[in-house]
């Protein structure tokens, strides 16, 4: 039985992506799993030149999930082209490279780098939605408008297939998921990490030396599942669902709710083997319960009337 | 392919008022430790608890760490019965770099002795000369005092309060060495960052290297998620740094390099 999914003009060995920013470029996780089933990786947030992110500590533990504030920490895209992109390729899986920049001009500058090298990238991610830093991202990921202009802008310089990574810290994402659609994205990701804090309380101080962080895991869940619903039943594009997956149950719930691939994270930092245990399940849930193809059950959500 | 260990509890012995010594079965750590890596150890929280190895028994195959109360995780993992179920990751990190020693002056404060225990020990096989001191607040505070006299050619201990060994601190101790004891030594230190940082001085005064173990808040332990990172210097430029992996270019860095 086969996990393999089709979205858009590519297919995937399975639903399952390594979420940018959680596996750096792979070599790490090569250590413990194989990629032969994964269905692709995302590279760590890249800068157009290197970041060393936020000083201090950069992480708190929190109620099922925690909180990060790294910065997009990255040897920039020039390092990453030389030193890392072959690595990434040689894994046999979608590679998907992920950038963030602090203007459109940055977007630009780093997706005609990316041009050069289109034989070797599936994809493309727009990071409209680290909360980590002060300009871009998430600045232009918190408006319709401008997440239109720049997918727009990106789009009329490549034919890499492009993904929108949008931020749940909006008052409408299917605004934005919209935005993201009309601007010609081929599909969005929802969800990145939602803006949070942790208090010490004898210091008085936030944990986070940058105060807040993104929290993960899942106690983002239900949010990121509203979200891809939201996102899928307004969209005509796919959505690769995100956000405290842990198992293949979580994965099936994210399936159901329309999203087309799932990327995981936060689980691969508790467990290294997380992405292999969820294909070997989704393997078995398959095949007990009869179902020719996972696509089968994308969108399948029957909602209340209410 | 590496992977995620289940380890038993076969032993856990409090040390002192707030740390213990835990004994796992897990015949692979037990065979690749290495004095100065470390574990991560799973309790009922989101993540691992990141602890140095104390020891191993590759004949047993056993593994030892000293566990310290500083949060919920860590009291837990503290609490564990014998018999009970861990998930571990490891052994993580680099580790000291005994191999071209001539001699070893170790250098702990608090539950930093743990992890020098095992290089003691390790030093002691390959026959290197040690010197080890442990500096605590008072002897309640106190562990691995006899284990680590037994393992060391030259033992010195501190406290604070100086109800044990030496009034003061590790600086006292290390003050009293003289040329000859402490000329072509390699210097490890294992403990707060403000006494790791002042031995360190100390030693690339005398024109002595030294080794640090650094701690940071962990989230993967194996090098991809960039939480832990420490500040290092980069090569040939001393005023500009770059932010190394604590867990997997760490935890163990040459004090000359790191940026206090």
């Amino acid at each position: 039985m086969s996990l393999r999914m089709s979205v858009g003009t590519l297919t995937f060995e399975s639903p399952i992506i390594l979420a940018s920013g959680t596996c750096n470029f792979g070599r790490e996780l090569s250590e413990y799993i194989s990629f032969s089933r994964i269905g692709g990786i995302c590279s760590k947030g890249l800068t157009l030149s290197p970041r060393l992110g936020n000083p201090g500590c950069r992480v708190a533990e929190t109620p099922s999930g925690m909180l990060n504030s790294v910065g997009l920490q990255n040897p920039g895209i020039d390092y990453f082209l030389q030193n890392d992109l072959d690595f990434m390729s040689s894994l046999s899986t979608r590679v998907i490279v992920n950038v963030a920049g602090h203007d459109p001009d940055d977007y630009v500058r780093m997706t005609e780098r990316l041009n050069d090298h289109s034989d070797q990238i599936d994809i493309l991610e727009l990071n409209l939605s680290c909360p980590n830093v002060k300009e871009g991202c998430m600045i232009i990921g918190s408006s319709p408008k401008e997440i239109f202009n720049l997918v727009a802008l990106v789009r009329s310089i490549t034919s890499i297939p492009l993904w929108v990574k949008l931020t749940p810290n909006v008052t409408s994402i299917a605004d934005t998921a919209l935005a993201a659609q009309e601007g010609g994205a081929d599909a969005v990701v929802a969800i990145n990490t939602l803006l949070g804090m942790a208090i010490d309380i004898r210091s008085a101080r936030p944990i986070l030396q940058n105060n807040t962080g993104g929290l993960s895991g899942p106690a983002i869940k239900p949010i990121a599942l509203r979200m891809v619903n939201e996102c899928s039943r307004v969209l005509s594009i796919p959505v690769v669902g995100c956000g405290g997956i842990m198992n293949y149950k979580d994965v099936l719930e994210f399936l159901i709710a329309g999203a087309s691939l799932v990327e995981i994270g936060t689980a691969t930092m508790v467990h290294p083997t997380t992405p292999e245990c969820i294909i070997n399940d989704l393997e078995k849930y398959t095949a007990e319960n009869h179902i020719e193809s996972l696509s089968d059950i994308v969108g399948t959500l029957k909602l209340w009337g209410v | 392919m590496k992977k995620e260990h289940r380890a038993e509890l076969i032993d856990n012995k409090s040390m002192n008022s707030d740390s213990s010594l835990l004994v796992f079965r897990c015949p692979e750590i037990a065979e690749e430790s290495r004095p100065g890596q470390f574990v991560n150890v799973s309790c009922s929280k989101f993540l691992k608890r990141p602890f140095g190895v104390n020891d191993t028994d590759s004949i047993n195959g056993t593994f030892s760490i000293g566990v310290r109360e500083v949060g919920e995780g860590s009291a837990e993992i503290r609490s564990l019965e014998p018999g009970a179920l861990v998930d571990v990751l490891g052994p993580l990190g680099n580790y000291f770099p005994l191999e071209n020693a001539k001699k070893l002056i170790m250098v702990g404060g608090g539950t930093g002795v743990y992890p020098l225990h095992f290089a003691l020990k390790e030093a002691r096989k390959a026959n290197v000369q040690t010197i080890y001191i442990c500096g605590f607040r008072c002897v309640s505070d106190s562990c691995l005092v006899d284990e680590c006299e037994a393992f060391s050619d030259r033992f010195m201990i501190t406290s604070d309060t100086g109800d044990v060994g030496i009034r003061g601190t590790v600086m006292d101790a290390l003050y009293r060495l003289n040329e000859n004891e402490y000329n072509d030594a390699t210097v490890l230190s294992v403990g707060p960052e403000i006494m790791m940082k002042n031995v360190s001085q100390w030693a690339e005064n005398i024109g002595l290297d030294c080794f640090v173990s650094l701690e940071r808040r962990m989230a993967c332990g194996i090098g991809m998620c960039l939480v832990c990172t420490c500040k290092i210097k980069t090569k040939n430029h001393d005023d500009l740094y770059e932010n190394k992996r604590c867990c997997a270019d760490g935890p163990i860095f040459n004090s000359r390099e790191v940026v206090w």
